[in-house]
């Protein structure tokens, strides 16, 4: 007989993994994709598959050339993709994808140490970079319904001018209610914006498709729209304050940051309380920003902002232990988080 | 409503022989008994090899401290003494002793014919010394000892047959097979540390034997059925007060502080086997299961048979093990030999496959579902990332020591951490300190 194994209890395992969750990401937005191909054309699918494919050949060929074990299969890296593809325009230059997926995957993730050590999320961090240091190109939205050529390299100067358009955001910067789109189209997605930012009933039956799949808790997404909702009630920028909080929450990547982005497991708290926490902090992050701040969106910087508290809220709202009388419980725990 | 507690797991079942009747595995040609199969101190041997015993004869006694004696199953010649690594890692004396097919019985153990009331508690704490009963749900407590602790303190009684561990249904079966053994044992408890109130808590995943016990117990002044969610580690006893009553045990306290006492069900039965048959403990009850056993079934075995022989019994191995584990595959023990003798806290012999458990590349990715599924409410990953890097004083400030080693964060983690061992490692490092 062959030698037995003898390893530590417990002897099963539950079949979910990195993986499985990340399949669950990914097929939780390919209905805004596909959306978004309708409103943007081929271009949109061009953009993100290059996105994931460039992003998982980065991963696999920063671990062989390291000598690490290559870990593309738990489809983290590709999941970072289609992310980072749903924060840029669909007429964004396909090279400054590759920037920032280089970016993304090299500069925030492995450098730091792999998945599960990177501080903040690294799609974030990407658009962060690319709308800094290329500000224009990252603000040429196009028309819904004026397809852009899906394999062009760059878009050439004409075609970008062409199908320019403002977001429903910058308008209600500047104390518009969004003229051109009613309420209906901007929960639906008929105006111009990120790839993956425009339509929010289709992110929202992608959130509720990871909720019910138990990938995500309802906690950060649920804490942070409330926040975000109740602040722009009170503080509308616009006329009627009840149309202006519906439009807040609608329009850009409120949505896609709710469940995609600020559910990130790396980067958000352990516990559920903290997680409440979290997503209030980002909620008043992001209105402060698009309020009185100088960006339209400030989705990215809040998150970013938070991630970098996470461990400090893991500090402070961690659980009672089973027996542990209250007064014990809540001593300062000795050691530094990490 | 079935009762629950806060977190915990739901693992497939696989009870596979909840409706395979127990089989009686007689006459196996040796067993090798050991002298510490219990908490507390081990016994010593009472024989000498070339000696001849009868089955139920103590062989092995420590009156010093803490203990329980140990008994022959079987008639025959001690062949020798030997001196091994046992299931816990630690060195230890087997008695091994050659089956003469006789069955010859040891007369030193009087059967009571009076009625549980007219026996006193003395007498009862006597007889379950005698017959080294412990808990036989795994622990191994010896059960003399905790009727003693429960006396003044506690006010009710739980019979434990929740058996939340998958594969294992020997309770199941013992409760469906043999209730009343299960039932008058817990009364004669009951007697001894004078308790009035019997539960007995069973989960809702055996509908045949709630039914069984709910017509038995229907007019029951004593004991009465509380039926819980399907749920692990359901069987642990601080999660069976909780989903009772909803009231924490303490940490550092014990379950009569809080007016419980809880007992195994085939704890219950040998109980009473031993108080009206004047039988000791010398045969339990073992599930053998696992994808690689052809025919699973349920045995009674005398203590002391090595594992190869109930597997044979169950038709031999379907395809290679990977591992074969003692008890249930969420807290078993891995064995590295086949030949490892079943004793007095051997619930279950299962054969895995590497199928059931892969882990590959292990990196927490902090999602947090090892914090939401811990039934003591702790954070694991925590334990995990602290222990690999030596700090185990954090460990002990976030409460590694309230940590029951369920396993149930090693489950779910989806970073394929194997949370169990690096807490095991920091424990004993925090153990070594003291």
């Amino acid at each position: 007989m062959d030698l037995l194994r003898v390893s530590s209890s417990p002897h099963i395992k539950h079949e979910d993994s990195t993986r499985v969750m990340m399949t669950d990401v990914i097929i939780a937005l390919l209905p805004a994709l596909i959306w978004s191909v309708y409103v943007f054309g081929f271009r949109a699918l061009t953009v993100t598959l290059l996105s994931v494919v460039f992003c998982v050949l980065l991963e696999g060929g920063y671990q062989l050339l390291m000598k690490k074990p290559v870990t593309i299969s738990d489809m983290s890296a590709a999941v970072t993709g289609m992310l980072l593809a749903f924060c840029l325009p669909a007429t964004i230059p396909m090279w400054m994808v590759m920037l920032g997926d280089f970016f993304a995957i090299i500069l925030v993730k492995q450098l730091f140490g792999g998945i599960g050590r990177n501080i903040v999320n690294p799609a974030i961090s990407a658009r962060i970079f690319l709308f800094v240091s290329f500000p224009s190109a990252m603000s040429d939205f196009s028309k819904p319904f004026s397809y852009a050529s899906p394999f062009a390299f760059v878009l050439s100067a004409e075609e970008t001018d062409a199908i320019a358009s403002a977001t429903p955001l910058s308008q209600l910067k500047n104390g518009v209610l969004p003229s051109d789109a009613g309420i209906f189209d901007l929960f639906v997605g008929n105006v111009a914006g990120c790839i993956g930012e425009i339509s929010a009933a289709l992110l929202l039956v992608g959130g509720l498709y990871l909720m019910i799949r138990r990938v995500i808790a309802w906690q950060i997404p649920v804490a942070f729209i409330l926040t975000v909702g109740a602040v722009s009630y009170f503080f509308p920028q616009t006329s009627f304050p009840l149309k202006f909080m519906i439009s807040e929450l609608s329009s850009g990547c409120l949505i896609l940051g709710a469940f995609f982005m600020a559910t990130d497991y790396v980067t958000s708290p352990v516990t559920h309380l903290g997680g409440v926490v979290y997503g209030i902090g980002i909620g008043i992050i992001v209105c402060v920003i698009r309020i009185w701040g100088s960006f339209p969106e400030g989705m990215s910087f809040a998150i970013v902002i938070m991630n970098a508290l996470v461990p400090l809220i893991d500090k402070f709202c961690y659980k009672r232990p089973f027996g542990w009388n209250p007064v014990n419980a809540f001593q300062p725990r000795r050691g530094e988080i990490k | 409503m079935a009762l629950t507690f806060r977190g915990g797991i739901h693992p497939p079942e696989n009870k596979n022989t909840e409706n395979c009747p127990i089989m009686v595995l007689k006459d196996p040609i040796y067993v090798r008994i050991p002298m510490s199969q219990h908490i507390g101190a081990p016994c010593i041997p009472l024989v000498k090899p070339g000696q001849t015993v009868k089955k139920g004869e103590m062989i092995g006694e420590n009156k010093s401290a803490l203990s329980s004696p140990v008994h022959a199953s079987v008639s025959g010649k001690v062949l020798r003494i030997e001196s091994a690594i046992n299931q816990n890692g630690k060195r230890d004396d087997y008695v091994v002793i050659e089956n003469d097919f006789l069955h010859t019985m040891a007369d030193d153990f009087e059967a009571h014919d009076e009625k549980i009331s007219d026996i006193s508690a003395e007498e009862i704490i006597d007889a379950v010394y005698k017959a080294g009963i412990v808990g036989m749900g795994g622990a191994t407590f010896p059960t003399h000892a905790k009727i003693k602790s429960g006396i003044g303190k506690a006010e009710k009684l739980i019979i434990n047959c929740a058996e939340c561990e998958p594969y294992l249904t020997a309770n199941c079966r013992l409760v469906i097979e043999r209730p009343k053994e299960v039932i008058y044992g817990a009364k004669i408890l009951m007697k001894a540390i004078g308790i009035r109130t019997g539960y007995l808590a069973i989960e809702d995943n055996k509908p045949e034997a709630i039914e069984t016990l709910k017509k038995i117990l229907k007019d029951d002044r004593l004991i009465s059925v509380k039926v819980l969610k399907t749920k692990y580690p359901q069987g642990d006893e601080r999660q069976l007060i909780y989903a009772m009553e909803k009231r924490e045990l303490p940490q550092g306290k014990l379950p009569a502080d809080l007016g419980f006492v809880v007992f195994n069900a085939e704890t219950c039965a040998a109980v009473y086997n031993a108080l009206s048959k004047g039988q000791p403990v010398t045969d339990r009850v073992v599930t053998v299961d696992g994808d690689c056993i052809e025919n699973p079934g349920n045995l009674l075995v005398p203590i002391g048979t090595p594992f190869s022989d109930l597997i044979n019994f169950c038709g031999g191995y379907s395809r290679t093990p990977d591992r074969l584990i003692s008890g249930g595959p969420m807290m078993g023990a891995a064995q590295w030999d086949e030949k490892a003798p079943v004793i007095k806290g051997t619930a279950g012999v299962l054969a895995l496959s590497r199928d059931t458990i892969r882990r590959e590349h292990p990196d927490c990715i902090h999602c947090g579902k090892c914090v939401s599924v811990c039934p003591m409410h702790l954070m694991p990953c925590y334990f995990a990332a602290y222990s690999q890097i030596g700090d185990y004083e954090s460990c002990d400030a976030f409460g590694i020591k309230s940590c029951v080693e369920c396993g149930c964060c090693t489950y779910v983690c989806l970073g394929n951490v194997p949370i169990i061992q690096h807490i095991r490692i920091a424990k004993g490092k925090l153990q070594q300190k003291k």
